[in-house]
This record gives C-alpha cells, structure tokens and sequence, in this order.
C-alpha cells in the first residue's frame, strides 16, 4: 500500500491535500514541494518495481512531478489528487514498458549505484543461508517470475503491479488508466493466470 | 458453483474485490471443494513469492530525484513566472562574442575552476571589481551551485582542494568561463542554472555547447531547459538539423512534444521525412498528434512510401 501519501489512496477528499493543491494553484511552491513529498515515495517505488532501473525511475519521476507542476492549474478536483497524479505516472510508466516490450531491452539485473544485483536481491541474503538445492530452486523461481512477468501485457503489469504491490483498488485502478473496473478486473484476472501458467509446477 | 466459475474468481477472492454476496458463494464452494482450495493456496504462494520480489529504492535515489526536481524547477523559465532581463542577461548579451569555447571539453571542473580561479583572483584581486576568499566548509566534489544574488553578482560554489566561492559582477568573462564548466559537470542543478545563465544567441560556441549536451544529458529538466533557452533560435538551420536528430532518439516524451513543437514554429519541408518516420515510430499519443497535426499543415501523408 502507497503509505506516503498521508493516507488519501483513493480519497475523493482531503482536505490537507486540497488545501495544499489550491496554495500550489496560487503559485505557492512550498505547497508544491509539500505536495510532492506526500507522494513521491509511492511514484518513485511504483517506477522502480516496473522499469527496475534507478535511471528510467529517476526520469519518470522528474517528467510526472513536471507535468503535474505545468498541468495543477487544470486539476478541477473532480477526482482525488491521487488518481489524477497516478493517471500521469503510469502513462508515462506505460510508455517506457511498451518501448521495452519493442527493444525487448529488459534486463535480468537491476542498475544500482554500487554496480548491477540480480533483479530478485531480497531473495540472495536467504539463499546464502539456505542449502544449495534450496538456492538453486530460488534461483529458478526468480527467473521463472520475471519471465512470467516479462510476459505480461504492459497493461496486464501495470493493474498487477497496482493491485498488488502498491494495493490499491481495481476501481480506482480502472480510473487511473481510463478504463472500466471490469477491464481492470480482467487484467487482473489474465496476469494471474499467465503467471500461474508460467510458475505451476514452483508454487 | 460448478469450479470452472470460482476458478474464475479466485483471483478476485484472493485480492478482496468481490461483492460480499459472490465472496459469501465462493467461500461455502471452497469449504466443499478440496481442488479449488489447492488453487487459492497456489495463488497465496505465488503472491508469497511475487510479494518478496519488490525492490527497495536506493539509498541516494529519492534525495536525488528531489534535487532533479528543485533544480528543474528553479531553473525552468516556461514553468514559473519570467524572470526580468537582469544585469546578468544584459551582460551575456554584451560580452558572448568574447567567450571562449568548453564546448568540448570534459576536464574535470576542480582543474578548470581553478584555472579560472587564478585567473580571477590574478586580474581582479584587490581591484575592487571580484574577490574570492576561502570557504570554511571543506569536501566539496563538484560545482554545488551558480546563482544570481539581488544585486547581480554571480555565485558559484565549486570544486577545488579546499572550498571557495568566487563572487564577481556580472561583467566577468571568467564568471562565463565557470558557467560553461559547470555546465559540463555532473551536478544536475549546477548545470540548470548554467544553462539558464548562457546566451546562446550571442554565440555560437554557447550555442554549440546546448545543442551538444541535448543529446546526451541524462536530466530531463536540464533537457528542457535547453529547449528553451534555444527557442529564438528555433529559425536556425543548425538548431533544427540537431533538434531533428534528438527527436528521433530522446526516451522523453516532454522532450519530444517540446522539439515537435520547436520545429513547428516554422514551415520546412526538409522534415518532412523525419516527421513521417517519428509518426510511424512515435509511442506517445500526444508527441503523435502533434506530429500528424504539423504534417497536415505542410499538406504532407503521414506514411512513408
């Protein structure tokens, strides 16, 4: 669950958060600073769960938190500023997995500052505990979940990733990529089965 | 419920998004039913699994991010009010011609800022125009900030063995000479302000330097920034044969929409091509309306044949 963002996941109203919005309309930009310190933790897991790159999670945050700054004026509050902000960050998420699904670019390692670790580290500190059938068996499911995942629809990966790791409902789901809640439940629905599909025969 | 249709809602029931009354008929089918209980124990496993995949952010990342954004912020003349033509502009505009070109140098910023230092300190020392002293703090890495006070000077806060700030009047060609470096160091808001602070009209070294760090620097706001300090430039055969080559290889779509709109200002048919082929390529609805949208005034096909 998105917990930075003073508890206004899905919220219609807060009034903190709308006071802040109006300030930030007026041209405040401490309100602004404020704002985006509400969420920026939940932007910034959100963009590094999917692209698993701290650079291409750096620039989506920067280019979201711009098009928020340039496009505040036009928020009417006729959704939470959570749906409108996250609205913004998955079409920009979206782009960068359909540009990955073309280059088939993504890699099995994930860039760090202290050099490239396997996409799957929190698995590593127990495997090193674990015996060596244990570690080669974590090793194959790791690969085996990112093939899964590597498989999905950047849509199907989206609503999962939000549905799962970042908890949120499928309604609000369906509101922030501008479709259905029923279209969302059944991305929902084709993600898990392709998943299990994929990792049968390890879960 | 025959299996196939809780098979169906499973995932739905193991993620709490039925209605009571479907979740109420899925539970009693499961308490009867050993082969669909197995499929939610499979899915509570692989959410186990799924679940102990999410990544921590790095460390740095996030105060990173903020400085991005700070600096962007600061720096982005088309996002916040303009910024009055100051002494400082007035004199880029004066003396530009006399700038001597870093464009294409990638020297550490210490060694040039303390060139430059010495050069300051030697010509303007004690003649009242620029002075430096010591800084007290130590350990800077890079160029920590450039900026303009209330009365015009120019600051900028470097590297060097021990720290120092360099403070001198906007009519310093070294002042230019630190800008331009600290354009070329890795410190993404020392570069925003740099880049705010150049005048590429006056020269084209200055001009060059832009259009050289458009393609390759990794901030977006430092990219946008670019864009628009070379909107009046936009007419420039230079400027557009560059901003063409960037729009076909830059991962930002704001930096895309930005150079589409850029080319737009004026009616070439040289682009057409390249437009043609960005629209067949271009993954952003917006970038690609607009980009259709500049076809359809030059009476241009949006394929490629």
């Amino acid at each position: 669950m998105a917990q930075d963002a003073a508890g206004a996941v899905g919220a219609r109203m807060n009034p903190q958060v709308d006071s802040l919005i109006r300030a930030a309309q007026r041209g405040d930009q401490d309100a602004f600073e404020q704002l985006v310190r509400m969420y920026d933790q939940s932007v910034l897991r959100l963009a590094m769960n999917l692209l698993r790159s701290p650079e291409d999670a750096r620039d989506v945050y920067q280019e979201a938190f711009l098009r928020v700054f340039r496009n505040l004026q036009t928020f009417r509050f006729d959704c939470s500023f959570h749906t409108w902000l996250y609205r913004i960050v998955t079409n920009i998420c979206l782009d960068q997995l359909r540009k990955r699904k073309v280059r088939k670019e993504e890699s099995a390692v994930v860039e760090t500052a202290d050099g490239n670790i396997d996409r799957m580290e929190a698995f590593e500190e127990e495997a090193a505990h674990a015996d060596p059938e244990r570690t080669a068996w974590n090793r194959q499911l790791r690969q085996r979940i990112e093939n899964a995942l590597g498989d999905l629809t950047p849509r199907e990966r989206m609503v999962f990733e939000l549905r799962h790791y970042q908890g949120l409902r499928l309604r609000n789901i369906g509101e922030m990529l501008g479709t259905t809640e029923e279209a969302a439940k059944n991305c929902l629905f084709r993600a898990t089965q392709k998943m299990r599909v994929v990792l049968g025969d390890f879960i | 419920m025959t299996c196939d249709a809780v098979g169906k809602l499973i995932p739905l029931y193991f993620y709490g998004e039925l209605p009571s009354e479907e979740e109420d008929r899925v539970e009693a089918h499961l308490h009867e039913c050993a082969e669909c209980t197995r499929e939610l124990d499979r899915l509570s496993a692989l959410g186990e699994a799924l679940s102990r995949r999410q990544v921590e952010i790095p460390a740095k990342l996030l105060e990173d991010c903020r400085a991005d954004l700070n600096a962007a912020l600061a720096g982005g003349a088309s996002l916040l009010k303009p910024r009055a033509k100051g002494p400082w502009t007035l004199f880029l505009e004066a003396v530009a011609s006399s700038i001597s070109s870093f464009s294409s140098l990638r020297i550490p910023v210490g060694a040039l800022a303390m060139l430059a230092l010495g050069f300051v300190a030697a010509r303007y020392s004690g003649a009242g125009r620029t002075w430096w002293r010591p800084a007290d703090d130590n350990g800077f890495a890079t160029v920590r900030s450039v900026q303009r006070d209330a009365s015009g000077n120019v600051q900028i806060s470097y590297n060097e063995v021990s720290p120092r700030l360099v403070s001198g009047p906007a009519n310093s060609p070294e002042i230019q000479k630190l800008l331009l470096a600290a354009f070329h160091q890795n410190n993404s808001e020392a570069r925003m302000d740099s880049v705010a602070l150049l005048n590429p009209q006056a020269d084209t070294e200055g001009r060059d330097a832009l259009l050289g760090d458009l393609a390759i620097d990794s901030n977006v706001g430092v990219r946008l920034r670019i864009l628009d300090k070379l909107t009046p430039l936009a007419s420039d055969p230079e400027v557009r044969k560059k901003l063409a080559g960037v729009l076909q290889t830059d991962d930002s779509a704001a930096v895309r929409l930005r150079i589409v709109d850029l080319l737009m200002t004026q009616h070439d048919e040289s682009l057409v091509g390249v437009m043609q082929s960005q629209v067949q390529r271009e993954d952003n609805s917006g970038v690609r309306q607009k980009l259709q949208k500049a076809l359809k005034d030059m009476n241009a096909s949006q394929g490629i044949f």
